[in-house]
């Protein structure tokens, strides 16, 4: 499996503060990679500095490459014509526009190989409920719907990496199961997906690998399923109690 | 006094206000950023019209793009400038900066086109035309056509193409933009460009009704200022309205009461529309 996107040494800082501290990360074409831990752990904070991105002030060191390349200098939209896409927690659409003009109104580079931006019919056609709804504003969408159209948007730009911050946040749990089979359908499609996912018992289901993150550090990591048994995972995130 | 001519001066007044805002409430509306130099890019786009036609000999419908021109490059030069103060939407600097940058303008005109007034004559501004009672010239008539074709097509750009959809992702969330892959610091300059392409237009089409000075832009400031908050903020629909509202407002109001008092009433309105509805005329959310 080749290496799409890779991150080393990345620091993160909010004023005197360490926020977060990886030696090494890495995705693969195809590979979904769950991403979880307490609240604080750093998981928004992982997946905003992969893009260089963030709402607040953070200062941010290490490599970040993307098909090899070395992206970390460039800025967050640079990032993203470049087919790193994130869907943040949060504000993902925007609410004073229509269904449809969140879809066209996409800033796109050249896509470059192995990449493919979905057409707004194309969208359509994976998610009908953003068809119904393509005259309404996106913030008169459903929780479930912004996220289908987070994702959409995303989708639009042609990714090869896609990172989801909390895409489960406040969803009913048929939705959730809705919302993350897409995500691992995407990753089937051949795109990186690093999934942060608070509700841990469902991201194990569906992830090839899971991170777990303690304090702005990697505390253990590996496939989902030996993951499951780890007595880190299970005591706190499953409720199981370890033998 | 004639009523009909004072619609007609209402009229006339108030597509030029609008006209001379629209840059303002572009501004607003997508970087939400002010500019207090604004009166004193009005003075300039007044003035290389002026020098354009009076001293380069260039016609009149030449000399319009000319100044124009040279208002993206005030405008894109200002933004560049303060580029960092907007990403940090620091308004009170930026507040700052834009009267400082206004007063630079001013003095430098004051140091090219002299403490002189002039008079912008165009072809359509020495033509009269008397209807019955009513008087006006063909350059009143040019400034409501050319502020409505403006308005249309500005609200057309806006709703309606990639331009303006990126333009009203900017508006409403400049971080979330970023993710959509847009250059929002390019979009910033843009707007910038625009107000200062915008405002030289107004400059050229409404500055032959009166003599022009170096040291004007002040009345401009505040006109645009009650426009474009009586409009609600960022509306180009509630500017237009705002625009002609307050022309009509101060043609009858000036007629009727005194013009010396028409500023001082201006703000009167300003205030009591702002008390009983703070988001102006237009205060749906997200409306245009």
């Amino acid at each position: 499996m080749s290496t799409i996107l890779e991150a080393r040494d990345l620091v993160v800082g909010y004023g005197g503060n360490r926020a977060l501290a990886l030696p090494h990360l890495s995705v693969g074409r195809g590979e979904l990679v769950g991403v979880v831990g307490a609240n604080g752990a750093g998981k928004s904070t992982l997946v905003n500095s992969l893009l260089g991105w963030s709402r607040g002030r953070p200062r941010i060191t290490g490599r970040v490459s993307l098909g090899g390349e070395d992206v970390s200098r460039l800025p967050s939209f640079e990032r993203v014509r470049k087919g790193l896409l994130l869907i943040p927690e949060g504000k993902l659409v925007f609410g004073t526009m229509s269904v449809e003009d969140n879809l066209l109104a996409v800033g796109t580079g050249a896509l470059g190989q192995g990449r493919r931006a979905y057409t707004v019919d194309e969208i359509y056609d994976l998610f009908p409920r953003l068809k119904e709804r393509r005259g309404h504003l996106g913030g008169q969408l459903s929780g479930g719907e912004r996220q289908m159209l987070g994702i959409a948007r995303a989708l639009r730009l042609g990714p090869s990496a896609l990172l989801l911050d909390e895409p489960s946040i406040g969803l009913a749990p048929r939705l959730v199961s809705t919302v993350l089979a897409t995500v691992k359908q995407l990753a089937a499609s051949g795109l990186a997906v690093l999934l942060v996912e608070q509700n841990v018992r469902a991201a194990i289901e569906v992830v090839d690998r899971l991170v777990l993150l303690e304090r702005g550090s990697i505390v253990t990591e590996g496939p989902a399923a030996a993951m499951r048994d780890d007595p880190r995972i299970a005591e706190a995130y499953l409720g199981a109690h370890a033998a | 006094m004639n009523l009909t001519q004072q619609l007609v001066n209402g009229l006339v007044l108030g597509h030029a206000y609008a006209l001379i805002a629209i840059g303002w409430t572009v501004l607003l509306g997508v970087a939400r950023l002010v500019n207090f130099g604004h009166g004193q890019m009005y003075m300039l786009g007044a003035f290389v019209t002026w020098y354009s036609v009076s001293r380069l000999g260039l016609p009149y419908v030449v000399a319009v793009p000319v100044a124009m021109l040279a208002g993206v490059a005030i405008g894109y030069v200002m933004q560049r400038v303060m580029l960092q103060l907007t990403l940090r939407q620091d308004l009170v600097s930026i507040m700052i900066v834009t009267l400082g940058f206004g007063y630079v303008l001013h003095g430098a005109a004051g140091l090219v086109f002299g403490s002189t007034g002039q008079i912008l004559e165009t072809p359509l501004s020495v033509i009269d035309i008397y209807w019955g009672d009513l008087w006006f010239t063909w350059q009143d008539v040019a400034i409501i056509i050319v502020a409505i074709l403006f308005f249309a097509l500005l609200k057309f750009v806006i709703e309606r193409t990639g331009i303006g959809r990126t333009a009203r992702m900017v508006a409403e969330d400049p971080a979330l933009a970023l993710l959509a892959g847009i250059d929002v610091k390019k979009v910033y300059l843009g707007v910038f460009a625009f107000e200062g392409a915008a405002v030289a237009l107004a400059a050229a089409m409404v500055a032959p009704r009166t003599p022009i000075l170096t040291s004007m832009g002040f009345d401009e400031v505040i006109v645009t200022f009650v426009v474009v908050v009586l409009g609600g903020i960022g509306s180009i629909t509630g500017s237009y309205l705002a625009g002609l509202a307050l022309g009509l407002f101060t043609a009858f109001f000036g007629a009727l009461v005194s013009p010396a008092y028409t500023t001082a009433a201006a703000f009167a309105v300003l205030i009591a529309v702002l008390v009983l509805r703070p988001g102006g005329f237009a205060a749906a959310p997200g409306s245009r």
